[in-house]
């Protein structure tokens, strides 16, 4: 289950298996500039500064060209981390618009860095469920 | 009257299934014909073959095609069209499937129209015959028709003028930078029934589509719209709101590809001689969203 941890600020967020970045963002309370959430207006852009991700859905490059493909550009709604990724906004902050969804992603990122702990010391490796 | 409506809108998707369970199965468009990476539809009120056309690729507008009430009208509209500058080049039938002889030509906004007269008759889903007033079993929100479409232009004056000597249209309501007589045209609402538009311009960039609309009964169905899109998991823009212009009641949607839709109900009854509405930028929120009375971030940088 990755993290997004967002540049420069150092938030981290949990992400559910398969979910994009910004639906983990937004589930968690915060909120940046966004257009469609269906990959067509390429407003939800953002960098990403380490980490991989796939595409969800195809993408049109018109929305995605060709050389945003390996310059970092993260197309935020369709994006799906596969490992942890970092990312940075362009020309805006994220907003903490709801405190109490921020609260819940904590814990719930809390709990599964507990549960890949104790995976670890108990030596036995985690299960996809 | 030359062009009687927006016969078809012809747009692209990125996931063909995705979209065919969007326009089918939320908005409850009927398929007619679906041949290699293109499916057509119609909805149940219209007599057509197909008012909507997705073509799998990308995102955005292919075309409009705009039906006229005559076959001399093409012609008619062709010179017209050369008088304004455009190049204008004939197209065949079967260049688009159950569609007739007609034009095509890029208007001065970068989009891509076709006239045409004629279109193979499928028929309503009621028929003509002693006609029920709408099918016992219509799926999702069961739109009866498109409606209108607004685009962005980066002269929407010029697509005024355009649309006024070319298509013979209107304008039902403006946004003008002032109430002078030299001010600049943000915005126009075009028509040449009494349908209140059927194609608006936007200052925007070019070719742009903002989005194709589906027309409704009234604000109940307009909300009910809304319910099935939150069942649906269709992005909802914005509303269920009024729009100061025009008056209509609305839902601005996503599409599984990020096109924008609309479903539309209301506006009033437009005539050539009644005075035009006109929007100046200090009421530009209410006019579009009157609820609201405040554009939000999207309406002007969502585009496909």
């Amino acid at each position: 289950m990755p993290t997004v941890t967002i540049h420069p600020t150092g938030e981290v967020i949990h992400l559910e298996p398969g979910e994009t970045v910004l639906s983990g963002l937004y589930k968690a309370g915060y909120a940046y500039t966004v257009g469609c959430r269906r990959g067509g207006c390429a407003i939800c852009k953002v960098d990403c500064r380490s980490g991989e991700f796939s595409y969800n859905h195809p993408v049109a490059d018109t929305v995605i060209t060709e050389s945003e493909l390996d310059d970092g550009t993260c197309l935020s709604c369709r994006a799906v981390p596969e490992t942890d990724v970092s990312i940075e906004l362009r020309g805006e902050n994220v907003r903490l618009v709801n405190r109490f969804l921020h609260t819940i992603n904590d814990k719930a990122r809390q709990r599964a860095e507990a549960l890949a702990a104790a995976a670890v010391t108990s030596g036995t490796t985690h299960k996809e469920q | 009257m030359a062009v009687m409506r927006l016969g078809y809108a012809h747009v692209r998707v990125t996931d063909m299934a995705e979209a065919k369970d969007h326009y089918a199965n939320t908005l409850g468009l009927y398929e007619t014909l679906s041949e290699g990476n293109k499916a057509y539809y119609k909805a149940w009120d219209e007599w057509d073959h197909h008012s909507v056309v997705l073509e799998e690729g990308g995102v955005g507008l292919v075309k409009y095609g705009w039906k006229v009430q005559y076959s001399s009208d093409i012609d008619e509209i062709e010179k017209k069209a050369q008088a304004f500058g455009v190049t204008v080049e004939r197209m065949s039938k079967g260049d688009n499937p159950e569609i007739g002889d007609g034009i095509r030509f890029t208007t001065p906004s970068d989009h891509v129209f076709e006239v045409y007269h004629a279109a193979t008759l499928v028929g309503t889903e009621v028929g003509t015959h002693n006609p029920d007033a709408f099918p016992r079993h219509l799926v999702g929100v069961g739109v009866p028709a498109l409606d209108h479409s607004l685009i962005t232009a980066e002269d929407p004056g010029l697509m005024d003028r355009f649309l006024g000597d070319v298509f013979g249209f209107y304008a039902t309501e403006r946004v003008q930078t002032s109430l002078d007589d030299d001010a600049d045209i943000i915005a126009t609402w075009m028509t040449n029934s009494t349908q209140i538009h059927q194609l608006a311009v936007l200052a925007g960039p070019q070719g742009k589509l903002h989005h194709f609309a589906f027309r409704l009964g009234d604000w109940t169905e307009v909300g009910r719209a809304a319910d099935l899109f939150s069942m649906d998991d269709v992005p909802i823009d914005v509303g269920p709101t009024r729009h100061g212009i025009t008056r209509g009641q609305t839902v601005y949607f996503f599409d599984p590809s990020g096109n924008r839709n609309e479903v539309f109900a209301g506006g009033y009854l437009a005539y050539p001689d009644r005075p035009m509405h006109v929007w100046t930028p200090d009421a530009l929120g209410k006019g579009v969203f009157y609820h609201a009375r405040e554009l939000n971030d999207a309406f002007t940088s969502v585009l496909t």
